[in-house]
């Protein structure tokens, strides 16, 4: 987060009084920031405080009657033999998901930007359909496509004379599912976000590479990938929040099964929330914006330069 | 060039395997045209594997429930019936539900546009105290699991007096961070010195930014609009815990109403349910997806 | 203005009173209850119920408006998914409805937090009801709420395939229900003889377990604390696991196979609710199967779930909430609601009528709920069936011991606690 690239390092010492350029700034942003306070702050720091206690469900009506408990809500996350199991598996769904997800996401993109030139609009709402078809609809059709003896995907594979697994049943098949399926239905949520940067990348730039006799493949790795290093660093801090939040898939395909293998971190705490366990599950979730932040400076540090460059 | 033109000009120079770039030689043509071969047969069957589920619940929603769970399962419906569809609309205040949802995320929407770019232009063309805290504060609060602060955000409304009215329903999603984020990034890519002339013609801030910054924006503010549309489109859990009585509930909240049950799910009415509920969010994708076009941002700038 | 100074406020408040602490007082016990005024009810009387009871509810309300001029019912429909959520955030913000239906392994968690208005003594009579169903109100000896409808589980059993199998009448003790399942298979060409885990997910498997432990005369806590572990429990846990060994039972059903699969002759039984009886209709196969009561030994317990009533400390209306609530208790509004939407009564004079009475296959749920329990009313149940749902996954799938099950769950379930 350190990363945050004043856009008016180049005019320094031009502009009029600070406290003019207070207001103009705070008046842009005063009236975000003030349903951001009210709304999020407030909450924000209620949860926090409560991850400090033992407030369970039964409690909510008298709030302040809960022990204080510090740190104990946090140690005992370690001790938590699914926790530990749901943090195993959230990682490997990061690892895979998040590159799986922008690597298709910008090949949709970058395809449907120019490659098309009939029916543009008809592939685009195609490949966006997945995000906007409700997750529960989803599951259910992802779970008759993938039944074990009858399913569609069984049905295609034994033309080719293979014959499928039980994906969603098996410890091992399970997770590696709910990933294609996650990458599958998140690809186009990124593909509007990358067809949107790629406008914004100067024409000129394009021409000039083609001057010097630039290939295509050397165009996307020297003007493409550059200009669009703002667009990756949003694209990746959101789907590395997304992923680490990883919920719906499990819920509604395997309930985090079988033998927990698809129980996820987020799913956990969704499970706590449910079982009332309010201070613990609010510890979790804490645990969980650590280990997002840190992976979002990552990503700041990975792609930081492009601030500069681009300007 | 201070004030570009904002019409949208076709795409001249394209990317990767593009048809038609300016071939000098016989050569990079064929090979242009076997890239492009290539590159249609590879999206027709990216588009397959996407529509193909979407497809199957489009077609299985006019089957009756006994189809639907037959096994195998079956593309084209046996008999097509429209029964799911009629119980749906005949059980359902269809008219208020939709009503409800629109607003909803049609005011969500159009504040994130306002004020996430607002917002975005401030942590990008502005120089003020606090610009680095506010975005680290935007920044923190994306990262926040939204389940965290659920109670204590109801608890706060009820407080407020707002349970089961629009505000509650609408107000703390106003101000997005998500879109505040999404917004900064894009701004970064308008070439300050665009603003700068502005200045030293003496332009005021708010004509800069709705007069040069927002129509450069076109593409982000329309894969905003998208994003936030569909977010609050199919919001649920939000909606269903605010609203105190049915005049209130948006359309997911009264869809699950009738097709998920104590002990059993009723899959024809969720399938026609969720074809219902796709359809204008498809709508409102098409509409906006056509700002998707090249700017103006960098003509001129050398 | 006013308001929002008023939420600022509370945010502060609540900051300064976390950091000082106040620490909770161990006040629990017994609760009395207050008597309900005499005469017709008056005033508004909200009420939120999920599903198609919500949706249906209107057709009672109205009876009792008519029988009592000066009250207005308000019945707001609330779906099943994302009820839980609702009732809680409702009851954090003080912003309940005056009655409410409550999932029966709810109501221990909802009485906990001091939501739930005791049961008024005078108005409702404990012995009305099936004793099952009534303890799933009753939350450290005090009564939270009315049982509305309930539901318990048979085994329905493919007719066709008990026929080719020899079964001339179902099986009575364990011994024979495990033969007659064998006989399912072998005789019957049933591909699995019984399917007992949930199709799709292990979760909710506690509920096809605990009939077999209960059976067996052992229970899920007794005064003194869990006993998951008892001898009986791991008796009955190992009887549940040979069907999985023995190649009986499916592992790893997938969702929405299950019915297709049964009505084929594929799986020759399933432990469920009178849902089903529907369910299969839907299907084609009105005629096509038969009801069998739980297997006995100790003795011959099934599980009860439904639903119950509960009226909020933070209602507006409580007289008039328990006066419809003792309306809906009526054993004449019970049969009605039958015959509305197929609700089980949860009184027992509700079943007096033909309709129910006279139907072979509701009969048999009805003798069933003479001999049902439930899990134990506190807080943490959720949690703890959770636990139990992931050993019994263990056992089964995974191959691990009763012994080391049982002792697993009496782990999990002791560091749980009974949220005392």
């Amino acid at each position: 987060m350190t990363a945050v690239a004043p856009g008016a390092r180049t005019r320094r010492g031009r502009s009029g009084p600070r406290l003019r350029r207070a207001a103009v700034g705070w008046g842009f942003a005063l009236p975000f920031t003030a349903l951001f306070v009210v709304f999020l702050a407030g909450p924000v720091l209620a949860s926090l405080l409560m991850s400090f206690t033992d407030l369970r469900s039964a409690d909510v009506r008298n709030p302040f009657a809960v022990n204080i408990v510090g740190l104990r809500n946090y140690v005992r996350l370690f001790e938590d033999e699914l926790f530990v199991k749901a943090a195993v598996n959230t990682a490997i769904f990061v690892l895979l998901g998040v590159p799986l997800t922008m690597v298709a996401g910008l090949a949709a993109a970058l395809g449907l930007n120019s490659g098309l030139t009939r029916l543009r609009t008809v592939f685009r709402v195609g490949y966006y359909l997945p995000v906007v078809t409700s997750i529960v609809a989803v599951a259910v059709v992802w779970r008759f496509l993938l039944q074990p003896d009858s399913g569609l995907v069984e049905s295609l594979l034994r033309l080719v004379g293979l014959d499928g697994p039980n994906w969603l049943g098996r410890s091992d098949l399970a997770l590696p599912s709910l990933i294609v399926m996650a990458a599958w239905r998140n690809l186009g949520y990124q593909m509007v976000i990358f067809l949107a940067g790629l406008q914004a990348i100067p024409q000129h730039l394009y021409e000039a590479a083609r001057l010097d006799g630039a290939s295509g493949w050397q165009q996307f790795r020297y003007v493409t990938l550059p200009s669009l290093r703002p667009t990756l660093l949003f694209v990746g801090v959101i789907a590395t929040i997304g992923y680490l939040q990883f919920f719906e898939e499990p819920l509604v395909m395997t309930r985090g099964g079988p033998l927990n293998s698809t129980l996820s971190v987020s799913y956990h705490i969704y499970n706590q929330f449910g079982f009332g366990n309010y201070g613990y599950a609010s510890a979790m979730s804490y645990l969980l914006f650590v280990a997002i932040v840190l992976l979002s400076i990552l990503w700041f540090r990975l792609l930081r330069s492009s601030e500069e460059v681009s300007r | 060039m201070t004030t570009p033109a904002t019409k949208a000009r076709p795409p001249v120079a394209k990317p990767p395997g593009s048809p038609g770039g300016p071939a000098r030689r016989p050569v990079r043509r064929r090979r242009d045209r076997v890239a492009t071969v290539v590159l249609h047969v590879l999206l027709v069957a990216g588009l397959l594997a996407m529509v193909g589920p979407f497809l199957w619940m489009l077609l299985s929603s006019f089957k009756s429930e006994a189809e639907i769970r037959l096994v195998p399962a079956t593309w084209w419906p046996e008999q097509f019936t429209l029964a799911n569809y009629r119980e749906l609309f005949g059980r359902l205040d269809f008219p208020t539900y939709f009503f409800n949802s629109a607003l909803v995320a049609t005011l969500v929407t159009l504040g994130n546009l306002v004020f996430c770019s607002a917002v975005g232009y401030a942590l990008t063309k502005l120089r003020f105290p606090g610009r680095r805290a506010l975005f680290g504060l935007v920044l923190g609060s994306v990262m926040v699991p939204s389940m965290v602060t659920f109670v204590p955000l109801f608890v706060l409304i009820a407080n407020l007096g707002l349970t089961n009215t629009y505000a509650a329903l609408v107000l703390p999603f106003l101000a997005g961070a998500l879109g505040a984020f999404l917004m900064r990034q894009f701004m970064f890519s308008i070439p300050d010195e665009l603003v700068e002339s502005a200045r030293v013609d003496g332009a005021s801030e708010l004509r800069i930014f709705v007069r040069i910054v927002l129509p450069l924006c076109r593409p982000a503010l329309a894969a905003l609009g998208i994003l936030t549309f569909l977010a609050h489109w199919n919001s649920f859990i939000w909606p269903l815990v605010v609203a105190t009585t049915e005049d209130k509930y948006t359309l997911p909240v009264a869809l699950a109403l009738y097709s998920v049950g104590q002990n059993q799910i009723k899959f024809g009415l969720l399938l026609a349910g969720s074809v219902v509920v796709v359809l204008p969010v498809v709508i409102v994708f098409i509409v906006l997806q056509r700002h998707f076009v090249r700017g103006i941002a960098t003509t001129g700038l050398k | 203005m006013k308001t929002w100074r008023r939420a600022g406020a509370v945010v502060v408040l609540a900051a300064m009173l976390a950091m000082t602490g106040c620490g909770r007082d161990d006040g629990a016990g017994e609760e009395a209850s207050a008597p309900v005024a005499e005469g017709k009810a008056t005033g508004d009387i909200t009420v939120w119920a999920m599903g198609t009871e919500g949706e249906k509810l209107s057709v009672l309300a109205d009876d009792f408006m008519r029988e009592n001029p000066d009250a207005k019912v308000t019945v707001t429909p609330v779906p099943w998914d994302g009820a839980h959520d609702k009732l809680a955030t409702a009851i954090a913000g003080k912003q309940t409805p005056d009655v409410s239906l409550i999932g029966t392994t709810w109501m221990g968690e909802f009485a906990k937090t001091g939501g739930l208005d005791p049961t008024p003594a005078d108005l409702i009579k404990k012995e009305d009801f099936f004793e099952g169903a009534w303890n799933t109100t009753v939350v450290d000896g005090t009564s939270y709420g009315v049982p509305w409808y309930v539901e318990t589980r048979l085994f329905y059993v493919n007719s066709a395939v008990a026929a080719r199998a020899g079964i001339t009448a179902p099986p009575k003790t364990w011994e024979e229900f495990k033969s007659a399942i064998v006989a399912l298979k072998t005789k019957g060409g049933a591909k699995w003889g019984v399917n007992l885990l949930p199709p799709g997910s292990a979760i909710g498997s506690w509920q096809s377990i605990m009939p077999f432990v209960w059976s067996n005369g052992g229970d899920v806590a007794t005064g003194g604390g869990f006993t998951l572990d008892s001898p009986q429990a791991v008796e009955a846990y190992a009887f549940y696991k040979s069907f999985f060994d023995e190649g009986l039972a499916p592992k790893d059903l997938a969702q929405a196979t299950l019915e297709p699969a049964f009505l084929k002759g594929e799986i020759g039984a399933f432990p469920s609710g009178p849902w089903h009886i529907g369910v299969l209709k839907e299907q084609g196969g009105a005629d096509k199967f038969q009801l069998w009561q739980m297997p006995g030994r100790q003795s011959a317990t099934s599980f009860v779930g439904g639903g119950d009533l509960a009226v909020f400390k933070d209602a507006k209306n409580r007289d008039g909430a328990w006066k419809f609530v003792a309306y809906l208790s009526r054993p004449d509004v019970q049969t009605k609601w039958y015959q509305t939407i197929s609700d089980l009564p949860a009184v027992k004079k509700g079943w007096d009528d033909p309709a129910l009475s006279g139907d072979p296959l509701l009969s048999a749920f009805g003798k069933q709920l003479e001999d049902a329990k439930s899990p134990p009313a506190i807080p943490t149940w959720e949690q703890i069936a959770a636990a139990i749902d992931g050993e019994v996954e263990k056992m089964t799938k995974a191959g691990a011991k009763p012994e080391d099950a049982a002792k697993a769950m009496q782990q999990r379930a002791t560091s749980i606690g009974t949220g005392a």
